[in-house]
């Protein structure tokens, strides 16, 4: 027997109805941490989502966050390696095209300084 | 055309790129992986089964604990591939729901060792030491496999599975240190389970299935590579907690450099994973059909629930 | 208030208080964990096999508690005592019904032992107080699944909230046992081992549970009524034994093989 359109769609959004959507999941080790993608859950809402996130993704890891998106709402780049192209240098934003300044400090008998420490001595009390 | 597009497909795998779920693929790639990858999810979920009866045995609090949290885990297994493999179906146009419906009517296969009996509790020792030792290397030896998605679950299973190899060897090494009659428990369940061991890394014939995963990076060792690493690293383990493995033939070829071994049955192993024959077949994938089919309702309840908060 | 120590370590009362508590624990874990590999989704497998492990873990701490106090060794206490000897909550050993059976169970006794828990918290006793506090946090996430469990099976209507009614009906002769102690809680009090009396941790036991059985169209009154009904001012008669007596035989099938370094 041959269904109508409105049948068929009918039919579809039925079916649609009943299944689970796919949440993706993302966990914060700790408040310094961004989030980050761990896998995906089949739930029927983002509540149960985030509910059997906890156990499926951290039966051990420690966690002080967790967000469950819809997959349909994640946007994605393209699969196309050139979207990422980077073929020339950059060191001129980068600490290693720097190298030489250690070198030139010398000759003023001072040192080169980096960040991490400046960090401990602004953290020291 | 669609040769061309082949061709820049296999180049990327040459160089050794990964492949994404929304990539082109060839259709003979994705159905390969999907067998794969489905039967693997459903292995580790059939695979709780033998298990889980020790469960509400476990002799100690400590090993009820551990061995809920081992069972649970293997669970949470089954949960991360099946996800990858209802993404490679999904195109296909079949879902969750359809794939368990396969383990039911036997369209997909689990491992040999799911189909055994596991009557002591040294049985419970030997599936958490050696059948998880079996699919420890089988395992890891999917890492670097060409398909990310995969070899990113792999990646967290694995390091999983470092604390059911201690689970297994504590199990194990108590039955050893223990009462003559705990060893004795234990060579028994060894008798019973090395047939299968051997049988769970497939036979020694490289087939056109996996000649093809090799040619795809989806696999890179053969079955028997992976046999001859097992009994490498086993062997001497097994002997020196005084068991003793049930197989004269057993030895290594010095000139050979690789392990001699009696060939277990491969017919009727088959037979057993092919048509569910083995002594608890029946029964565990009736325990899947209870969990899955007859529990239909709650997963339509929950369904319905979301509609009614909705409105 | 009760001195640290000495005395809490020395009086059987608390060491039975333990003892109820480990049992509880103990038994309701090991039906939760009879769902391993059959709970409805996979997802919910693994979300609910952490909840039969926490059971189990806390018996695990109640029993070490008895051990501290002389009782015996925890595993003995957890596996050795007969079914005779228990002093479990019936409720906690009934078999395994269906999945709605399960996580009203489950809800109704997280709700209680989050009451008790809370009174336990403010007990003069420290490990006790420290103990329960630690408790009450894991169970946090045990009470909003439940409870999510609870309000949507019965939000949804047809099959699902007809079985969750009748298992409704079927728990509700065990709540006033429940809701009880398997020794006098007046002389809990009067040790400072409990905060509260009776009657009002079964208010609050109403009461929490109020919102969630209404959301999920069940009577909260009829709850009320039958604790009314059954104010077990004393300690609690024993439950009868027979579902503790089955959990016991499979539970000790493996140490029942001989005495046995496992």
């Amino acid at each position: 027997m041959a269904m109508t359109q409105v049948e068929k769609d009918l039919v579809q959004e039925q079916a649609a109805d009943t299944s689970y959507d796919v949440y993706e999941i993302f966990v914060q080790a700790s408040d310094l941490d961004p989030h980050v993608h761990v896998g995906s859950v089949l739930a029927p809402s983002p509540e149960w989502a985030l509910q059997l996130a906890r156990e499926n993704f951290l039966r051990r890891a420690e966690a002080v966050n967790v967000w469950a998106v819809r997959r349909e709402d994640v946007h994605a780049t393209p699969a196309d390696p050139d979207w990422f192209a980077r073929e020339f240098d950059r060191k001129y934003r980068d600490v290693s095209g720097y190298a030489d300044n250690a070198r030139r400090w010398k000759r003023f008998k001072a040192q080169a300084m980096n960040i991490d420490d400046v960090i401990a001595d602004v953290r020291k009390e | 055309m669609p040769e061309a597009r082949m061709e820049a497909f296999m180049a990327r795998i040459q160089r050794g790129e990964k492949v994404e779920a929304h990539d082109w693929m060839p259709e003979d790639y994705r159905l390969l992986l999907l067998r794969l990858i489905h039967m693997h999810a459903v292995s580790e979920i059939m695979g709780a089964y033998p298990e889980k009866e020790w469960v509400p045995k476990a002799p100690t609090l400590r090993r009820k604990m551990s061995l809920m949290a081992k069972v649970q885990d293997e669970i949470g297994h089954g949960q991360l591939l099946l996800r990858v493999a209802e993404d490679l179906a999904a195109p296909l146009g079949r879902n969750r729901i359809e794939l368990m419906d396969d383990v039911i009517t036997g369209r997909i296969k689990f491992h040999n060792v799911f189909h055994m009996e596991a009557p002591t509790w040294a049985d419970a020792g030997i599936i958490g030491w050696l059948v998880d030792g079996a699919a420890i290397i089988t395992q890891t030896a999917l890492l670097d496999c060409s398909y990310a998605p995969y070899a990113r679950v792999l990646k967290r299973i694995c390091a999983e599975e470092s604390f059911h190899m201690q689970h297994g060897e504590s199990i194990i090494l108590s039955l050893a240190e223990g009462e003559s009659w705990q060893r004795e428990m234990l060579q028994d369940a060894l008798n019973r389970w090395w047939e299968a061991i051997m049988f769970f890394f497939g036979p020694p014939i490289v087939t056109d299935a996996a000649r093809r995963m090799m040619e795809y990076r989806i696999r890179s060792r053969t079955n028997e590579e992976l046999r001859q690493k097992f009994l490498t690293r086993y062997v001497p383990r097994i002997r020196s907690i005084g068991l003793e493995i049930p197989d004269s033939a057993i030895r290594f070829d010095e000139d050979a450099g690789l392990w001699r071994y009696t060939e277990p049955d491969w017919e009727r192993w088959s037979r057993v994973v092919r048509d569910n024959t083995g002594p608890k077949s029946q029964e565990r994938v009736a325990l899947r059909r209870m969990a899955h089919q007859d529990q239909a309702w709650v997963r339509e309840a929950l369904v319905r629930a979301r509609t009614a908060a909705a409105i | 208030m009760a001195r640290e120590g000495d005395m809490q370590a020395l009086d059987p009362i608390i060491g039975e208080l333990a003892l109820q508590l480990g049992d509880e624990e103990l038994f309701l874990g090991h039906r939760d964990s009879e769902w391993l590999g059959l709970a409805p989704e996979v997802e919910e497998d693994v979300a609910f096999a952490s909840m039969a492990q926490d059971e189990v873990r806390h018996a695990a701490f109640w029993y070490e508690l008895a051990e501290a106090s002389g009782f015996g060794q925890a595993d003995a206490l957890a596996f050795d005592r007969a079914a005779t000897e228990r002093r479990h909550a019936a409720l906690c050993a009934r078999p395994n019904g269906d999945w709605a059976h399960t996580v009203l169970r489950h809800y109704v006794y997280d709700a209680w032992d989050a009451v008790r828990l809370a009174a336990l918290a403010e007990s003069g006793g420290a490990l006790w107080a420290q103990g329960a506090r630690r408790m009450l946090r894991e169970e946090h996430y045990h009470h909003l699944h439940m409870e999510k469990w609870v309000v949507d099976l019965g939000r949804a209507g047809g099959e699902a909230a007809a079985r969750l009614r009748a298992a409704f009906e079927a728990l509700l002769p065990d709540l006033p046992d429940l809701a009880a102690f398997a020794v006098d809680p007046k002389a809990l009090v009067d040790l400072g081992i409990l905060s509260r009396p009776l009657a009002e941790l079964r208010r609050a036991f109403v009461a929490r549970m109020a919102p969630t059985l209404t959301k999920a169209g069940l009577p909260v009154q009829d709850v009320e009524a039958i604790l009314l009904a059954h104010p077990r001012e004393g300690a609690r008669p024993v439950a009868h034994h027979e579902d503790a007596a089955a959990l016991l035989a499979t539970m000790n099938g493996v140490r029942s093989l001989g005495a046995a370094v496992w």
